[in-house]
């Protein structure tokens, strides 16, 4: 999966990421030409109130009296019982990824220091004893931190990715959200969806 | 009991006009005309006049004061500074006092006359619906027919002063 | 002297416990839970005692609890005697219009006439137009005295709208009581004894104009740009918090109510089952006696009422978690290009219908 997927092969809309059979031309009525029949508006709101009318009966059976195997099935999610699993697309906290020997990836560049719109991300860089370059420090502020992705984006070593978490983030002290690099730290198969997106997705624009 | 209510209605009314008039606040001055109004119709309503109470709610406090307010906060007018002078408070003062006496000599001149009915002359149909709605269509049609048109010739000039501005700003 | 005050006060406590004791807050629960149901949802159901949920109705409870314990907030700058007045003017016209609204007819009990409305106003369905023109004031102060941007807007649009479509509204009921011929809403009631002689019948134009503005009046969906949430934050009560937010949310409710009361009584027969007259309603119940069946009798005609009045809110519910929000040009022109008109039309058939019969 690490291969770079170009373009001719892809069956993903180049820019968006969405495949390509779901995408049609938007339809957008512009000259809306009414009828006699829908200006007189009172036939046309009673048609409405039909609808939202059967779904009120139909569920008011199927919720409080079910006939027996026919309870209605419910379209929302019980959420802290419940949790939907999210979309590789998905935009939650900036993590960072840990490299095979359990050490980020991240070269302390600064590239996403100088990207990041909030001023979010601040990086003390440093050498290892082979003259290798990593963070002394790298602090993420969620505080300021508006989920844009540009530092995903910029990186060049894939070592600070959007994860799907979203937890944890209303806090009464703002220190708190001041994470460091420890607690930033993920490793490589947690984020494995996310990797795979963003190859796939920003592989196709050439810088 | 009713005389009690009553002198209490007539109180509101006479102070919250005076406050209507004195204070410098807009929006406080409308209030206190509606808070007059009100006062008005319970007096009405004290009166046997059942039906000229509403339509004094509905009409003078409901809808014209509304308008007052609106336009009030619309132009979001400010408190004005500076004090009445004393030139302008004699000429109030004088024009209370002239304007009190004219109508006192003329509740006494109507007296005299015979032409005001004593308390407790009112029968039960007095003040009804019927009763006013009758009145108004047979001994008074004329005045009402001409008070009608006064107003039929008032929307018509909002009207074309409405549509000229549009016109002219060119937007429609 | 004794039993008329006693029946006086005991119709007072009856509708005041009635509206704000047992629909304010049943309300609340029900716009939770039918819009809940409307969109395939299972709605409020959190709030519990020992696990114990109630199908959500505690929330109310829970809102209650919350809304004593709030901090009571004026903005600064605010106009604070204004601010403060203006939610007890939206709801004092709220609880007392439905004096006027009678909710069964008269009865002979133990040789007492027993007249089931609190006030019998002569002027009566004006007496429901004047204290709702008296509402506006608190939405306008409301808006006005917040010192916010948001709530002026909200003040001005409710304004305008409240004023616009009160013209329409009282156009309207010309209709109704041209066919009935008297203001009094005992009599219109009354007369509405035989099933065919329902408002419904006689002027269906008229209800359909009737519902749309009092809709309107309220302020509740689709005329809700007073309020609107997705462009005024909440409109008029935007800077409101604690018992003064909850009175106008309390304002609403009740001007459902009153609503419903009023559509119940004009259109749709008030106390009257269809196809039964009281005195047949009377025969059937003799078996309990004389005193006994006038007793059965009123609270059949009292349940009936509310039964309609119950079915009008669910309709007012259901037409609010129905229709999108119109933009404040459509309100204006559907008020006075459209209901207005129609209104006066409604008026001249009517005027002639009633000349040639």
């Amino acid at each position: 999966m690490s291969k770079m997927t170009g373009l001719e092969q892809s069956q993903y809309h180049p820019l968006v990421g969405v495949p390509m059979a779901t995408l049609k031309p938007k339809q957008v009525r512009k000259n809306i030409h009414l009828t006699l029949w829908e200006k007189l508006y009172v036939f046309e709101i009673l048609r409405g109130l039909f609808v939202t009318g059967k779904h009120f009966f139909i569920n008011l059976v199927g919720f409080v009296l079910p006939p027996a195997g026919k309870k209605r099935k419910v379209f929302t999610v019980y959420y802290p019982e419940e949790k939907v699993t999210l979309p590789a697309a998905y935009r939650g906290r900036p993590v960072l990824v840990a490299g095979a020997n359990g050490a980020e990836k991240c070269v302390a560049c600064g590239l996403c220091e100088k990207m990041c719109p909030a001023k979010a991300i601040s990086i003390v860089g440093g050498e290892r004893a082979g003259g290798e370059r990593y963070p002394v420090s790298y602090t993420l502020d969620m505080a300021r931190c508006v989920y844009c992705g540009y530092c995903e984006e910029v990186c060049p070593k894939e070592a600070i990715v959007m994860s799907s978490e979203y937890q944890g983030l209303a806090q009464r002290d703002r220190a708190i959200l001041r994470y460091s690099k420890d607690q930033l730290l993920r490793s490589e198969e947690s984020v494995k969806g996310r990797l795979d997106y963003i190859r796939r997705i920003y592989s196709k624009c050439s810088y | 009991m009713q005389l009690l209510i009553f002198n209490a209605f007539c109180v509101g009314a006479v102070v919250s006009a005076l406050l209507m008039v004195t204070t410098k606040r807009p929006v406080r001055a409308a209030m206190s005309l509606v808070a007059t109004m009100s006062f008005l119709a319970g007096l009405y309503v004290l009166l046997d006049a059942h039906l000229i109470a509403v339509l004094q709610l509905i009409v003078y406090a409901g809808a014209i004061m509304v308008l007052f307010l609106f336009v009030i906060m619309l132009l979001n007018v400010e408190e004005k500074e500076g004090k009445l002078a004393g030139k302008t408070m004699l000429l109030q003062a004088f024009a209370t006092v002239v304007v009190g006496l004219v109508m006192v000599t003329m509740v006494g001149l109507f007296k005299a006359n015979g032409s005001l009915g004593a308390a407790g002359d009112a029968s039960d149909a007095f003040g009804t619906t019927k009763a006013v709605g009758q009145m108004l269509f047979t001994e008074y049609l004329l005045p009402f027919e001409i008070a009608s048109l006064l107003l039929l010739a008032a929307i018509v000039g909002a009207v074309i002063l409405a549509k000229r501005r549009i016109d002219d700003s060119g937007t429609e | 002297m004794v039993a008329d005050l006693i029946e006086s006060i005991a119709k007072i406590v009856f509708v005041f416990s009635m509206n704000v004791g047992f629909f304010a807050p049943v309300l609340g629960w029900v716009e939770r839970k039918q819009s809940a149901l409307m969109q395939d949802r299972i709605g409020a159901n959190r709030a519990d005692i020992l696990g114990f949920t109630a199908i959500g109705l505690f929330h109310s409870l829970a809102d209650a609890l919350k809304v004593l314990a709030k901090e009571d907030f004026i903005p600064a700058g605010a106009n604070k005697f204004f601010h403060t007045v203006a939610p007890f003017i939206c709801l004092v016209p709220a609880i007392s219009t439905f004096a006027v609204v009678p909710f069964g007819g008269r009865y002979e009990l133990f040789g007492h006439q027993v007249n089931l409305v609190i006030a019998d106003l002569d002027v009566g369905i004006l007496f429901v137009f004047a204290l709702a023109s008296l509402a506006t004031y608190g939405v306008v102060l409301a808006g006005w005295s917040s010192r916010s941007n948001w709530s002026l807007l909200g003040g001005l649009r409710a304004s305008a709208q409240m004023l616009s479509y009160e013209v329409a509204m009282g156009l309207t009921i010309i209709g109704v009581i041209m066919v009935f011929g008297s203001l009094r809403l005992t009599e219109i009631g009354a007369l509405q004894e035989n099933f065919f002689h329902w408002g419904i019948f006689l002027q269906p134009l008229g209800f359909v104009l009737f519902f749309t503005c009092a809709i309107a009046e309220n302020k509740r969906v689709p005329f809700d740009i007073p309020e609107a949430e997705s462009e005024l934050v909440a409109g008029y009560f935007t800077e409101y918090s604690g018992l003064k937010f909850v009175m106008f949310w309390m304002a609403e409710f009740l001007e459902i109510v009153t609503i419903s009361g009023i559509v119940t009584t004009l259109f749709f027969g008030a106390w009257h089952l269809p196809f039964v007259t009281d005195q047949m309603l009377l025969s059937w119940l003799q078996f309990a006696g004389a005193n006994g069946a006038a007793f059965l009798a009123m609270l059949v005609n009292v349940a009936t009422f509310f039964a309609k009045v119950i079915f009008f809110i669910w309709l007012q519910m259901s037409i609010r978690w129905t229709l999108p929000r119109f933009r404040y040009d459509q309100i204006m022109r559907l008020c006075w290009k459209m209901l207005l008109p129609l209104a006066l039309v409604n008026i001249l058939i009517t005027g002639l219908v009633v000349l040639v019969l």
